[in-house]
């Protein structure tokens, strides 16, 4: 630490990018005549000498999720005892996201994933083809052939046959370690249950969460909930990922066609649909829409505003950019449509890409929208914070302040940074004594979500019986309080949002799998489970671990199956370690790990 | 939080200014507001640019901010982890925690009002400049760096003790700060400035001067006690206070 020759991480960061300035300069784009240039030249040629190497590793501030800090702060501390020099860079978490989603400006970061209800999530996370995209689209850089051929034979296949593809795909994945698993921990809230219950049907994650609660004794009108994340004060946008985790308010104000209640996509803002198997390319789906479908500002929900939502989701530019500017938090699935055309007013057909019908059925999972209030905001903008450049569309960086859906809730007020407040759409098909709303009737006039700073200030509000749950999930070392205090449960949930090392391979020395393997095994993750998460998480070499497509011989044993700890019982055997990165090629200049 | 420093002045200032000079007051008052209109005026609307650029601050300082925490850690490394565990305990707890967030407030406002009902306005203009020079400069820093504290980098070794035990603080504090304002220490910088200009003004008040010298002495320690400040930030913040209470003894000077 402090060392005169050690350059921050922060630094070569920087030092990339002027690069890349001085290649355009050479290209003859820019003249360079500058009396700084002549020290950046110098840096360049150090950087091709032997130096220390150096890693910066982003994620949040405690305030916004202390795991993760946890999990960064052993991972630095791992890397400077094997002669590395690391550092923690905190940011604000849509910072973080604009920088590792949309900018690839990162070395390693640590974050959770935002969940996925289907391991056809993967292709979009891993494909090659997606490289170059924003969004949790290979924001890793990652290229391996084979891994793109099992992305696409497991879209294409089902039952068995797809298990066993998903089960190759496991395996390599584990063994190339784009990004190293940490653990999938348990989702814990703190609720009341004086006034509401039915929390742990589908956990407060999920929208569904909110509209299975059921209202005890005399019918309660406002529902309160707080949170410790105030994103969705200042953005509703259902597209705008570094405002979204799981979008589980907007989830709330936009449905979608197809809901997964818990035995896979069933039809939601659809009445039906039925499936033809094309013999040439892919399936194709006929979607009726439900004849009461309406915006909450009263006009009906239309075959054209579908139809238009998948073109826009799959282009937010229209066509006005040289190439697609898809809205990268629905990627995956839109990228399973091939053409959607309407029908008649309430009748649209989809033409899928050649996939199973039990993966094609994920596209009908992303949210509706208004066709009238979407289609001018397909105009690119420059924004502050995205490099000049990148194209991007206003669509993905609004903040939608007032936004007009067809969800069972609708928007009525909100302070940014402080509350915002939704109200119950009459208009739904939930709140109209439809069958298929078994349950699911939001039994609340108004669902009030206030921002708190702290998981500990969340649960004053919750004894003093201003909120009635902490829609933010809670520490495990607040569970002992929660149990302790008056009124209030606790509802767990295992996650499928993984905690994760995300390692930008088109830095080296991160390029090099042998290398990304030695940092994976620098981690215990048993010790991290049991120190950071209090026990409440599973350990996983395996995206999938925790579902049911994991494959068994990636099963946690005694130990990593893939990438075991240099060690013992949390403890480093740095020496070990350090043998392990000389096997793989690099060198020790005086205790510091160099690069060739 | 009114009710507590209202308390404290109610005690302070009889015992401190002495019932006399409080007794001439009401007849030298409206003279002596005359005299510092100008400074007041001048902190007036900084405290109100500072709230204004407080508010946008943050999200301005991302674009041209400069992150800093990582620099801070490898300067001090784990100082504050090893200050906090040595001292913890229930009560220091309990009374840094009232210093941070009481002690503070009453500190920045005994000076304005015993130095109001001295003969000699000169102290008191000197008092609204150095808080001038310290809210400027610090707002002027807050955008330029961007640092989180000790409790959000490092929470396994340094405990958030102030949100922890008292989480209604929380809320209180992250209205009027962001949790990326920690350098430098605004908390410091205010309370040196007070107690070098008690020192200056030890022969009018010498029981204040003990008074302001304890309190700031203890507002410095809780900064780091907390978890919420880097031992960097009170460095740098110490050389704010020497800087703002300089500046006022020359703007002051030069104005008499």
């Amino acid at each position: 630490m402090g060392l005169p020759n050690s350059r921050s991480a922060d630094e070569s960061g920087r030092l990339d990018r002027r690069r890349r300035a001085i290649l355009a300069g050479l290209a003859g784009t820019a003249s360079v005549a500058s009396a700084g240039c002549v020290q950046q030249v110098r840096s360049i040629a150090n950087r091709e000498s032997s130096e220390q190497v150096s890693l910066e590793v982003k994620t949040v501030p405690a305030d916004t999720d202390p795991r993760a800090v946890k999990i960064a702060r052993v991972v630095t501390n791992r890397l400077s005892a094997v002669g590395v020099d690391a550092q923690v860079t905190l940011m604000d978490e849509q910072e973080l996201l604009r920088d590792v989603l949309i900018n690839n400006d990162f070395d390693v970061y640590v974050a959770r994933h935002p969940a996925y209800d289907d391991p056809d999530f993967l292709r979009s996370l891993l494909h090659s083809q997606f490289v170059a995209e924003s969004g949790w689209q290979n924001p890793f850089g990652f290229t391996d052939l084979d891994v793109d051929e099992s992305l696409e034979a497991q879209r294409r296949t089902s039952g068995s046959e797809r298990f066993e593809r998903l089960a190759e795909l496991q395996r390599t994945v584990a063994r190339q370690q784009p990004f190293a698993v940490v653990a999938f921990p348990d989702d814990l809230w703190a609720v009341r249950t004086d006034r509401y219950s039915g929390w742990e049907r589908f956990g407060l994650g999920r929208p569904l969460g909110y509209l299975a609660l059921e209202a005890d004794g005399d019918s309660p009108e406002r529902l309160e909930t707080v949170v410790t994340d105030g994103r969705v004060t200042a953005n509703l946008n259902p597209i705008a990922s570094a405002f979204r985790n799981r979008g589980t308010f907007t989830g709330l104000l936009y449905d979608p066609l197809g809901r997964n209640r818990g035995d896979g996509v069933e039809p939601w803002l659809a009445a039906d649909w039925t499936w033809r198997d094309e013999s040439d390319g892919g399936p194709t789906a006929t979607v009726r829409l439900r004849d009461d479908a309406r915006w909450h500002d009263g006009r009906r929900v239309t075959a054209a505003d579908v139809a238009f939502t998948y073109e826009f989701l799959a282009d937010t530019s229209l066509g006005r950019e040289d190439s697609s500017v898809p809205a990268p938090r629905f990627r995956g699935r839109i990228s399973l449509v091939e053409r959607v055309r309407r029908v008649d007013e309430q009748t649209v057909e989809f033409d899928f890409v050649a996939s199973d019908p039990a993966v094609a059925v994920r596209a009908f999972t992303v949210p509706v929208l208004p066709e009238r209030e979407w289609r001018d905001k397909s105009s690119s903008t420059g924004v502050a914070g995205i490099e000049v450049g990148d194209r991007t569309t206003e669509a993905l960086v609004w903040d939608n302040p007032t936004p007009t859906g067809s969800g069972p809730l609708r928007f009525q007020e909100k302070t940014v940074g402080e509350r915002v407040v939704f109200s119950r759409f009459e208009d739904h098909f939930l709140h109209d004594g439809d069958a298929d709303a078994a349950g699911l009737g939001a039994d609340f006039a108004e669902l009030d979500v206030r921002v708190v700073p702290s998981a500990d200030a969340a649960l004053n509000f919750l004894e003093a019986g201003r909120a009635d749950a902490a829609s933010s999930a809670i520490e495990p070392r607040l569970v002992p309080t929660v149990a302790r205090r008056d009124g209030l449960d606790l509802v767990a949930e295992t996650s499928r949002s993984f905690y994760h090392l995300g390692f930008n391979v088109q830095r080296p020395p991160l390029g090099n799998p042998r290398f990304r393997r030695n940092v994976a095994r620098l981690l215990d993750k048993e010790a991290i489970v049991a120190d950071v998460f209090d026990g409440y998480a599973v350990p996983a070499v395996n995206p999938l671990a925790v579902t049911e497509w994991s494959s068994p011989d990636l099963a946690w044993g005694d130990e990593d199956p893939v990438v075991p700890f240099f060690g013992d019982d949390g403890e480093l055997d740095a020496e070990q370690a350090r043998e392990a990165f000389r096997d793989a090629g690099y060198q020790y200049d005086d205790g510091d790990l160099v690069n060739r | 939080m009114v009710a507590v420093v209202f308390g404290l002045l109610g005690v302070a200032l009889p015992v401190l200014v002495g019932r006399e000079r409080l007794a001439r007051l009401p007849q030298a008052a409206p003279e002596r507001v005359r005299g510092v209109t100008p400074h007041l005026g001048g902190l007036g609307a900084l405290l109100v640019l500072n709230s204004v650029i407080r508010d946008f601050g943050p999200q301005f300082s991302w674009v041209v901010g400069w992150n800093v925490t990582g620099t801070i850690h490898a300067i001090e490394g784990s100082f504050v982890a090893q200050f906090q565990s040595a001292l913890v305990g229930p009560a220091l707890t309990a009374y840094f925690s009232m210093v941070y967030v009481y002690g503070y407030v009453f500190l920045l406002v005994f000076p304005l009002l015993a130095y109001f009902a001295l003969d000699d306005g000169g102290p008191l203009r000197r008092t609204i400049v150095a808080y001038g020079v310290n809210y400027g400069l610090g707002v002027v820093s807050y955008l330029l760096f961007i640092a989180y504290g000790p409790r959000n980098l490092m929470p396994e070794l340094v405990d958030s003790l102030l949100f922890t035990t008292y989480p209604k603080y929380q809320l209180l504090t992250s209205e009027v700060n962001s949790n990326t304002n920690v350098f430098p220490s605004l908390h410091t910088s205010l309370s040196v400035t007070v107690a070098l200009l008690a020192a200056q003004t030890r022969d009018t008040y010498r029981g204040w001067f003990y008074v302001s010298t304890l309190v700031a002495g203890s507002v410095v320690a809780a900064t780091m006690y907390l978890g919420i400040h880097w031992g960097t930030d009170v460095v740098a913040g110490t050389a704010l206070a020497v800087l703002s209470v300089w500046v006022a003894d020359r703007y002051v000077s030069d104005a008499e």
